[in-house]
């Protein structure tokens, strides 16, 4: 309680409000305007926070994370477009309640429902992740090795569509990861004598090309149109619908807050979890896709309880559970944090001012969706043609400013090209990004396991908890693998990159 | 010939064989623990294989064709002039300064969609506000000409 207090004060302090209120400004200009997503922007800013201190930093980074969440509702609300895939299954509700001249009141629901999952998800983060993280504590490198080899099995299984193309994606971010230098013995490999490799692909090239410029290419392709939204009245609901809405609200929140702990998954799982869990508890199910309030309230309310939960894998085991997350876990590594275990006993006062500020930037977003929910709407005239020069603009400038260097814009052009023809065929990008982060994490602890063990690896079986992490990334593997032969992944596994 | 999951897993497959052949030229495994060989071996060695059957899985199921996947008509032309002015800016930028290559690339981009002189003035816009924000306020040394820009 002390340590979250003084969070607060930290996160309080007028330089990091100004950077959280930036960072969920820009959150919802990334979940309101068309082609791009969170994972874009937080990489489209990452370069910005080089010379701010490291909680300022994430305070930022993290705003625009579950800023673009609730900015994403509006375009589904009013234009029938998400903003971002985590709102795709407001349109079925959203948009109809919007013909019917009722856009503000699910607007004021998805805020409403928004807050309350977001808010319960930090406080399940700051009372979840001490005690896991102590627990974490007594891992040693098998145990790590196998924890991220279940977070990267679990990855590959339930993102994209074939976990044949979700296994390449996954080796192909591991083998750009290990680029540069052993970590045992300083030999530098892959660098063909470009003295630029000699270190390492970095993180920003590659995730500002894959996600950023694969994405303007992508919707380069089709019609580039501002759009007009609808007037936004009224933003609360009719008093009969206050009890459904509440019930809903409450399951989005549980159904959000579970999945979002779990490696792999992404913020749209929640939102059609919940979606279908409402129509079926529906006494009257024919109102979905015809403006049923549950049908907003439910999944807008999950997906922002995926974001808070999903953190939670991050500060307590260093696991990144999404791409966006993977991006921030890039963000601690560039500012000198090594999430983890040790990162609430190491770095308090950074873990508690980010949770404090997370509760800070609901708030401001809840009134930044409510009274000015119009004014987010005209965003949508900003026609993408005006739009996508700017971004591109920042996204070269911002790989350039990581090493001043060239060489990195030509990284994050050629990534941006690879990203876009690996989207062509249904390669998701995701798993590239993740594995990409974890890579050296995972090269780190299995030679660190192996020369404990004297190089024999089936000596990591001996140990309980490595061992036990290890059966269960192979049982999930093959059910994997059996789903898709099946062909049973359906919805839960679309290629979304979030 | 036109089926492009297979030219997209010939290019990973080329890249997976040439991080296993260069692996195999790190040491495996030394006196005193693994070598810098070892983890690289495995990973481009299993990467190598799954994209083999990703590749024969191409011709098993229905093939998707470039022509498919690629943009048409207007499409096309944006995303090719996209190509083209990068490139252009990756030229340029080395005798222009960041200020001009960028100019011209956004150029290249808006003009289509915006009368000419419109385009220049977003594009000189952008590029300068970017420069300023990015050299002014947050001290990244930005290539510039011998006039400072």
């Amino acid at each position: 309680m002390e340590y979250l207090l003084t969070g607060f004060a930290t996160a309080l302090s007028w330089q990091n409000l100004l950077y959280c209120l930036i960072g969920v400004t820009f959150g919802m200009l990334v979940g309101v305007l068309p082609g791009l997503g969170p994972s874009a922007g937080t990489a489209v800013l990452l370069p910005l926070t080089f010379g701010m201190e490291p909680i300022s930093a994430i305070i930022m980074l993290s705003g625009i994370y579950y800023g673009a969440m609730y900015g994403g509702t509006i375009t589904s609300v009013l234009i029938n477009t998400p903003g971002e895939a985590a709102s795709a299954i407001t349109c079925l509700d959203g948009y109809p309640l919007a013909q019917q001249g009722r856009a503000g009141t699910a607007l004021g629901v998805a805020g409403i429902g928004s807050f309350f999952g977001g808010t319960v998800a930090i406080i399940g983060l700051a009372f979840i992740g001490p005690p896991l993280a102590k627990l974490a504590l007594k891992f040693g490198p098998p145990e790590f090795f196998a924890l991220m080899v279940l977070g990267m099995t679990m990855v590959i299984g339930l993102m994209g569509k074939s976990v044949l193309r979700g296994l390449i994606a996954a080796f192909i971010g591991l083998n750009l990861a290990i680029i540069g230098m052993d970590p045992l013995t300083g030999t530098v490999r892959f660098a063909f004598g470009v003295e630029e490799l000699s270190n390492g692909l970095d993180f920003i090239p590659l995730v500002m090309g894959m996600f950023g410029l694969s994405e303007i290419i992508l919707c380069l392709e089709d019609e580039m149109k501002a759009e007009t939204p609808p007037k936004v009245r009224g933003l609360l609901p009719r008093r009969e619908e206050w009890g459904p809405v509440t019930k809903a609200i409450m399951r989005g929140t549980g159904i959000g807050f579970l999945v979002g702990l779990l490696p792999g998954t992404n913020s749209v799982i929640p939102t059609i979890m919940s979606y279908s869990l409402e129509r079926k508890l529906a006494k009257d199910p024919s109102r979905f896709g015809k403006g049923a309030i549950e049908g907003v309230a439910s999944p807008e309310t999950a997906n922002n309880a995926y974001c808070g939960a999903a953190l939670i894998p991050l500060f307590t085991l260093g696991i990144p559970s999404s791409p966006t997350v993977a991006i921030l876990l890039g963000a601690f590594i560039m500012h000198g944090l090594q999430p983890g275990p040790q990162l609430f006993s190491k770095n308090p006062d950074f873990v508690w001012a980010v949770i404090a500020s997370m509760f800070v930037g609901n708030l401001i977003l809840l009134f930044m969706n409510l009274p000015m929910a119009g004014f987010w709407a005209k965003m949508l005239m900003v026609p993408y043609k005006l739009l996508f020069p700017i971004v591109l603009a920042v996204a070269i400038v911002g790989s350039y400013s990581v090493n001043n260097s060239m060489f990195d814009v030509g990284a994050m052009i050629l990534f941006g090209i690879l990203g876009y023809f690996l989207k062509k065929v249904e390669i998701p990008l995701a798993p590239v990004v993740l594995t990409f982060v974890l890579g050296r994490l995972i090269e780190d602890s299995l030679l660190q396991s192996l020369t404990l063990f004297r190089g024999d690896f089936t000596l990591i079986f001996s140990r309980p908890i490595a061992g036990t992490l290890l059966v269960l990334s192979l049982l999930i593997f093959v059910a994997s693998v059996i789903a898709g032969l099946k062909n049973k992944k359906g919805a839960l596994a679309s290629d979304v990159e979030m | 010939m036109n089926n492009a999951a297979l030219w997209i897993g010939l290019v990973i497959l080329a890249f997976a064989g040439v991080l296993f052949q260069q692996s195999t030229t790190y040491q495996y495994f030394g006196r005193f623990g693994p070598g810098p060989g070892l983890f690289p071996l495995w990973l481009s060695g299993t990467l190598g294989v799954i994209t083999l059957i990703y590749i024969i899985n191409s011709y098993r199921h229905k093939i998707v064709t470039f022509a498919a996947i690629l943009p048409k008509g207007t499409g096309r032309i944006r995303v090719v002039s996209l190509f083209a002015a990068l490139i252009v800016f990756l030229v340029a930028i080395r005798f222009t300064g960041y200020t001009v290559a960028s100019t011209i690339m956004l150029f290249i981009l808006l003009v289509r969609e915006y009368k000419w002189y419109k385009s220049l003035a977003i594009a000189a816009a952008i590029s300068v506000v970017v420069f300023y924000v990015f050299r002014g306020i947050l001290d990244v040394p930005l290539p510039v000409n011998p006039f400072g820009f």
